[in-house]
């Protein structure tokens, strides 16, 4: 029994699920075929950021996590859901044939980039003060999983609501090694986020009004 | 009066409550399926009539098999029988022969039997046989992966893989069931059991649509007794896989810590009632999506082999 990994409290070990369910949720993205429920794992991920700035604030005594729990829930839950929805205005499209690989490359590809993540973080030995430094390779595995989902997939929506989740795994890294960080920086950068969203929602509209579709293989006229 | 029984009696109990209350599970899987779809459905004993029946029918084989498919029933079903003596069904200690084989142990034994009835399958010469056959083997390729990578989670998670170490591992403590690794590794290992008891992506259990028959289609040059060992130990294999997700992995509270007679009964009503529990989440999820694709069983095996992955990196880089 020697060689068996000692177990986390259960601070940590719930601090971990959520963060792992937030990495499940860029991997659903990477995946998803309707642009609705991409938009809801984007949602769905967004919240699951605030349960753990939520849980952080109970279980440490850091109650401006509270309120940053409160506004980014408002902001990425409800707020960029809706605005993209609104400026996109088509109900539940597909955007299905975007993947420029197939399921099993692109769920290996995503792996091969979180265990790069975790290699990464673990060089850095950087430990947080509220979170487990899990969450920190996790963070770097969904950022970089981002990534992947914004090159393999070839449709503008998919590529914006990468855009926006690697917004949401830089504050969770922010959340690990940067807690404590003045509220009104936060709250900057989710006012950011937003002047992000309306710019990618209106570049989606005129894109999909030109073209009729969310292929961005299709933009073709500066092509030699 | 609370007698305490032989270890050996208790063992022999295990690879019975296995054995009888396998048939049993398939029948209250199927009611509460029927009762989801707006049906009567069978009665909660018809798998063990028609087990009965079966076995006063009369036995037919195609002229070209030899006697390697007449015996494959046997083999399976005795590798059915064999690995409740490997996995905590009724006790939280090991019983004898209990150490004999770890959790690849009873893997390998799982594969044994699905290799002998493939194999027994594409002897017949019949085209559905053979399809199901293929079909069987090609879909296990895929799913061995994930089952290694839940192995290698356990193995880091307690040290050892021992069935009976990682229930121990789990009763320890509450830090060990949030543990992210742990919840990822029975995640991966529920859906291995959808795949492996038939319930989806794309198989249909009763064996009624040809287009996504996968272990169904194996059986259908069997009659007779033959058929009826094939479908007892079909039931005996989901039930051990649900043995091991309740007792190993999820829950396994409610095994009897010694040998007392009480203990043992209680245990059997538990993981009865456990089972059922299980049964009906898994006839809830069989019937909330629609059947899809063949090809579409990629995808299912890709999210299990994620979550099996992720264990393994969340334990073995992560710490957790």
């Amino acid at each position: 029994m020697s060689s068996a990994t000692p177990p986390p409290s259960v601070f940590d070990g719930i601090a971990g699920v959520i963060v792992v369910l937030v990495l499940l949720a860029e991997f659903g993205m990477l995946h998803a075929t309707l642009l609705f429920l991409q938009l809801r794992l984007y949602a769905a991920q967004s919240f699951l950021l605030s349960v753990l700035a939520g849980v952080a604030a109970y279980a440490k005594h850091v109650p401006e996590l509270y309120a940053l729990a409160v506004l980014s829930c408002a902001l990425k839950v409800f707020a960029v859901p809706a605005t993209i929805r609104r400026l996109v205005g088509q109900p539940s499209q597909e955007i299905a044939g975007s993947g420029v690989l197939g399921v099993g490359t692109r769920t290996l590809l995503g792996l091969a980039v979180t265990a790069v993540g975790f290699f990464a973080a673990k060089a850095w030995h950087i430990h947080g003060t509220f979170l487990p430094s899990t969450a920190l390779s996790l963070s770097v595995s969904v950022l970089l999983v981002s990534f992947v989902l914004m090159i393999v997939r070839r449709d503008v929506v998919s590529q914006a609501v990468g855009l926006f989740s690697l917004e949401n795994a830089v504050s969770l890294a922010s959340l690990v090694v940067a807690a404590a960080m003045p509220l009104l920086l936060e709250v900057a950068f989710l006012f950011d986020l937003l002047v992000a969203v309306v710019v990618f929602g209106v570049l989606i509209r005129t894109h999909q009004l030109r073209r009729r579709s969310f292929l961005t293989t299709d933009l073709t006229e500066l092509r030699g | 009066m609370n007698p305490t029984l032989p270890d050996p009696l208790i063992q022999i109990f295990q690879v019975g409550t296995v054995t009888l209350a396998g048939p049993g599970l398939s029948g209250f899987i199927a009611r509460v399926e029927a009762r989801l779809q707006g049906r009567r459905g069978p009665r909660i004993l018809q798998p063990y009539y028609d087990i009965a029946k079966l076995f006063r029918k009369e036995a037919l084989a195609p002229t070209d098999a030899s006697g390697f498919f007449l015996m494959a029933p046997f083999v399976a079903f005795a590798c059915y029988l064999t690995i409740p003596l490997l996995i905590p069904v009724l006790t939280s200690y090991g019983l004898p022969l209990g150490y004999m084989g770890d959790i690849l142990g009873g893997g390998f034994l799982l594969a044994l039997a699905s290799f002998a009835i493939a194999t027994a399958a594409a002897e017949t010469g019949s085209p559905y046989a053979q399809l199901g056959s293929s079909r069987s083997k090609t879909f296990g390729a895929i799913t061995e992966p994930v089952v290694l990578f839940v192995v290698f989670a356990v193995a880091l998670l307690t040290g050892t893989d021992l069935p009976y170490a990682l229930a121990a591992t789990v009763r320890s403590g509450a830090g060990q069931i949030v543990r992210p690794a742990h919840l990822l590794a029975a995640a991966a290992f529920f859906l291995v059991i959808l795949y492996e008891t038939g319930r989806i992506p794309v198989e249909t259990h009763n064996g009624t649509n040809e287009f996504g028959m996968i272990e169904e289609a194996r059986s259908f040059e069997y009659s007779g007794p033959y058929l009826a060992i094939l479908r007892w130990g079909s039931s005996m294999k989901q039930m051990i896989f649900y043995v091991l997700l309740i007792n190993v992995f999820l829950a396994p509270w409610g095994l009897a810590s010694n040998g007392s007679l009480v203990a043992v009964v209680l245990a059997v009503l538990a993981l009865l009632g456990k089972a059922a529990v299980v049964g009906v989440g898994v006839a809830v999820i069989d019937n909330s999506f629609a059947k899809l694709r063949l090809f579409k069983i990629t995808q299912l095996v890709a999210a299990a082999f994620l979550l099996a992955v992720l264990a393994v990196f969340t334990l073995y880089l992560g710490g957790g």
